[in-house]
């Protein structure tokens, strides 16, 4: 493939929301584009979201035109299940090892889904965080593109793989496909690797894994969504228990130099447009916020202003530092109210962790020449040919991680022209 | 209309000094008093402490119960997301807490600052030297001397019966330097329960306990609480210093009630009975307390030494000289006792009497520094656990009287 070196070729590591604008910002003035994403399916955190800012749409709002536009766009050459092995070459003309990763499953799929219907062994759905089930040959979403089942191999036994093989008309099925490694010369790597949910376990005074009743503020967005493990009802886990009262714990893990330093910039937007799907389902449910400090930026200010006249939620200055699971199945924040100088104690039966944002990169990225800050975020560097976007550069929303994918875009088809 | 504020750059001189350098890193998220196993529901700290100390009251802190209340467990410092160390700050504050209260002023300072280490070592050291110097008893005396008087005639011997010159003459320098603590402590703990009444909103008692009432009610029990640590031991992560400070503890008690029954027998019983002067049989029943106290005093130190090494290493707690000038009187106390009485047992004397003079040294430094250092907390903390019964207490909280 070196028919594309030092004509400006792009690949984009990543094909979430920001590796997906960068790709068609490149695309679309002219350039070759590899867009790879680690994932069966392209789309990344937002799709799992059951509303983004800033405008509440559903993900399907803006991720199927994107979909619709890579798919017709003959400059984009997209790979799932991609990863990048071996970077090298400078600026203008690097040579890139890239792995697919085996699918067991072919293009010939047209997603029938008979395969699943016979398949008899199930693995959790980690598109819903571990909150049901799925067939260990599954579609990883509803939308997922592309649109191609996905076999974990692993987890089947000989007869459940037979069985698939044998209900697939298309002949889609290819047990013995094995990873696959090929290069590709590019002139412009952008690094759009996104972000995982901070790991809640690690958060050992909180002790997320004492009770059900505790969980993360992505597996809301997966409860709330139509789409999601319940179908968009809000219920406890473990006992399904429509909660009456709710407790969001703000700055879980973030701010905190034994977790992440950074401020992830989300979790207080995320967390008030929470309360508007707990508002939805249950417009009496008592609320309470305990935070260190509320932080709406911009225009996101009226939005917080107008929950906050909401009485049935209460707003606590002080950060949960204990939780203690209860026998009804609820649980007991604790905390200290900085305003009145008292400690609180508020049971609740549903607790939200408002977990951040971190790198998801992570250390493989150093090995591949990335250069990162102290808190694992992506640092551009384009005079090398090495560009960050989205939340691979810094915590921000879906609104700022396309702006700064179309900057990252910008810069990289100036490199190697 | 303007304001001049006068930020009180002492007071964060001393914060820094003693270890509470990180105080300005909090951003009051409150996670420490949560996380603290002492802090109360309705008193809760250190949040609040962390936000007085940057904004410099230091009035509100020295009249503040919680800063004595903390056993500097380090699970906030553990916990803290933004390394403020609220563990060492209130450390910081306990160690300014003395200095204030500290009579006479200049001897307080003096105490405070690892700088004046030669100060602080050199004024005993001249004055038993002078005194062993006048006394006449300056010279190593004979193997059989030693043998027969150890170091009763440390400072020579005269024939009046009803006072031994040796007794005399360390009455002469300990009596004056206990005596002065003892009064330093009584003036420190008066202005505090002052300071603390006013910060609680304590106003005129109807009612005031009597003293034998007080004594009950509320120092009594805070005695018992200490003795038996259970505090302490609530910091889960202190399980270690409990290991060091409990022995401790006893042995100062044990090696107090030594003194006191020794002072007694020989020096009162003796003036009647001469048999009971000179150094103890090893088998007296007395003399076996003395020597298992010694040596828990020892070994309990070194587990406190160990345990503060290894908080300093693993960035629990920042070193400090008001942390450590405490266990090293307390370490050579004990090693320099434990050392004179071998080579009294061995029959060395030269390098007995020596460390006899060390010991005497040491000990009157324990005695000298004592309202002003963290063994100030001896003290202080006592009355704050006892402050903190007599707030909840019928006599302030009367339920007829709220409302």
């Amino acid at each position: 493939m070196s028919d594309t070196a030092g004509n400006g070729a792009v690949l984009v590591v990543g094909g979430g929301i920001s590796g997906l604008t960068a790709a068609l910002e490149a695309a679309e003035v002219g350039n070759e584009v590899y867009l790879i994403d680690k994932n069966s399916y392209f789309g990344g955190r937002v799709a799992q979201l059951n509303q983004y800012f800033p405008k509440l749409c559903p993900p399907t709002c803006g991720l199927e035109i994107n979909f619709k536009r890579v798919k017709d766009n003959r400059k984009i050459r997209a790979y799932s299940m991609t990863t990048v092995k071996s970077v090298s070459g400078e600026a203008g003309n690097f040579e890139v090892t890239l792995e697919t990763a085996p699918r067991y499953v072919n293009s010939n799929c047209t997603a029938c889904g008979d395969c699943a219907e016979v398949c008899t062994d199930e693995i959790d759905n980690a598109f819903n965080f571990g909150m049901n089930k799925t067939k260990a040959i599954y579609l990883p979403h509803e939308m997922a593109f592309p649109r191609r089942f996905v076999l974990d191999k692993e987890a089947c036994s000989a007869e459940c793989l037979d069985a698939i093989k044998g209900a697939c008309k298309y002949n889609a099925i290819d047990t013995e496909m094995t990873a696959k490694s090929f290069t590709v010369n590019v002139s412009s790597i952008i690094w759009a690797t996104g972000w995982n949910p901070y790991d809640a376990s690690k958060l050992d005074n909180l002790k997320p894994d004492s009770s059900s009743a505790i969980i993360t503020n992505m597996m809301m967005e997966r409860m709330a969504a139509d789409n999601g493990p319940t179908a968009g009802k809000i219920l406890r886990p473990g006992d399904d228990k429509e909660p009456e009262s709710f407790g969001f714990v703000q700055c879980a893990g973030s701010r905190d130099e034994n977790h992440l330093e950074h401020c992830s910039y989300i979790c207080c937007m995320a967390t008030f447009k929470q309360i508007t799907y707990i508002r939805e389902r249950y417009p009496e449910a008592k609320i309470y916020v305990f935070y260190i400090d509320l932080r709406t930026p911009g225009k996101y200010e009226h939005f917080r202003e107008k929950l906050m006249d909401d009485a049935n939620i209460e707003f606590i200055k002080g950060k949960v530092a204990d939780i203690i699971a209860e026998e009804d199945g609820g649980v007991t924040m604790v905390a200290e109210n900085a305003v009145t100088g008292a400690k609180i104690q508020q049971k609740v039966d549903l607790c939200i962790l408002a977990t951040g944002m971190q790198p998801a990169l992570g250390e493989a990225g150093k090995a591949l020449g990335v250069a990162m800050d102290g808190n694992g975020f992506v640092v551009s560097e384009p005079e090398k040919g090495m560009i960050a976007a989205g939340c691979a550069k810094s915590a921000v929303d879906v609104y700022t991680s396309g702006q700064s994918s179309t900057a990252a875009a910008l810069k990289a088809i100036q490199i190697g022209r | 209309m303007s304001m001049n504020v006068q930020p009180d750059l002492d007071f964060i001189k001393d914060m820094k000094a003693a270890g509470g350098d990180t105080l300005k890193k909090c951003f009051q998220c409150a996670t420490c008093s949560v996380v603290c196993p002492l802090s109360s529901d309705d008193n809760p700290f250190p949040r609040r402490e962390m936000i007085l100390a940057q904004w410099g009251l230091k009035d509100k802190l020295v009249g503040d119960p919680n800063i004595l209340l903390c056993h500097q467990c380090g699970d906030c410092t553990t916990y803290c997301p933004r390394g403020a160390k609220p563990g060492d700050v209130l450390g910081a504050i306990r160690a300014y807490a003395y200095k204030f209260y500290g009579w006479p002023a200049g001897l307080a300072k003096l105490a405070s600052s690892g700088k004046n280490m030669p100060m602080l070592i050199g004024i005993p050291a001249v004055v038993i030297l002078v005194m062993w110097l006048i006394s006449g008893g300056l010279h190593i005396p004979s193997t059989e001397q030693f043998a027969h008087a150890g170091y009763g005639h440390f400072f020579g011997h005269w024939d009046f019966r009803l006072l031994a010159k040796n007794v005399f003459f360390i009455d002469l320098i300990m009596l004056p330097s206990a005596g002065l603590a003892v009064f330093a402590s009584y003036k420190g703990i008066s202005a505090m329960w002052k300071a603390m009444s006013e910060n609680a909103g304590v106003g005129e008692a109807l009612y005031k306990p009597s003293i034998p009432q007080f004594i009950k009610e509320f120092l009594w029990p805070a005695i018992v609480e200490i003795v038996q640590h259970n505090r302490f031991r609530e910091c889960t992560t202190n399980a270690d210093r409990v290991r060091g400070h409990l022995p401790l503890m006893w042995a100062f008690m044990a090696l107090f009630f030594v003194t006191v029954y020794s002072a007694f027998a020989q020096d009162m019983l003796g003036i009647f009975i001469p048999s009971l002067h000179g150094p103890m049989s090893l088998w007296n029943p007395v003399k076996i307390l003395a020597n298992v106290a010694a040596i828990a005093l020892v070994v309990g130190t070194g587990i406190l030494w160990g345990n503060r090494s290894q908080m300093e290493m693993d960035g629990q707690a920042s070193r400090t000289f008001y942390d450590w000038f405490l266990i090293w009187m307390i370490m050579g106390v004990g090693v320099t006792g434990i050392g004179a009485e071998l080579f009294r047992l061995i029959g060395i004397a030269s390098v007995g009497y020596v460390t006899y003079y060390l010991h005497l040294v040491s000990v009157m430094m324990l005695f000298l520094y004592m309202p002003y250092t963290k063994f100030a907390h001896l003290v202080y903390r006592t009355f704050a656990m006892a402050f903190e019964r007599y707030r909840d207490s019928a006599y302030v909280k009367n339920p007829l009287n709220e409302g």
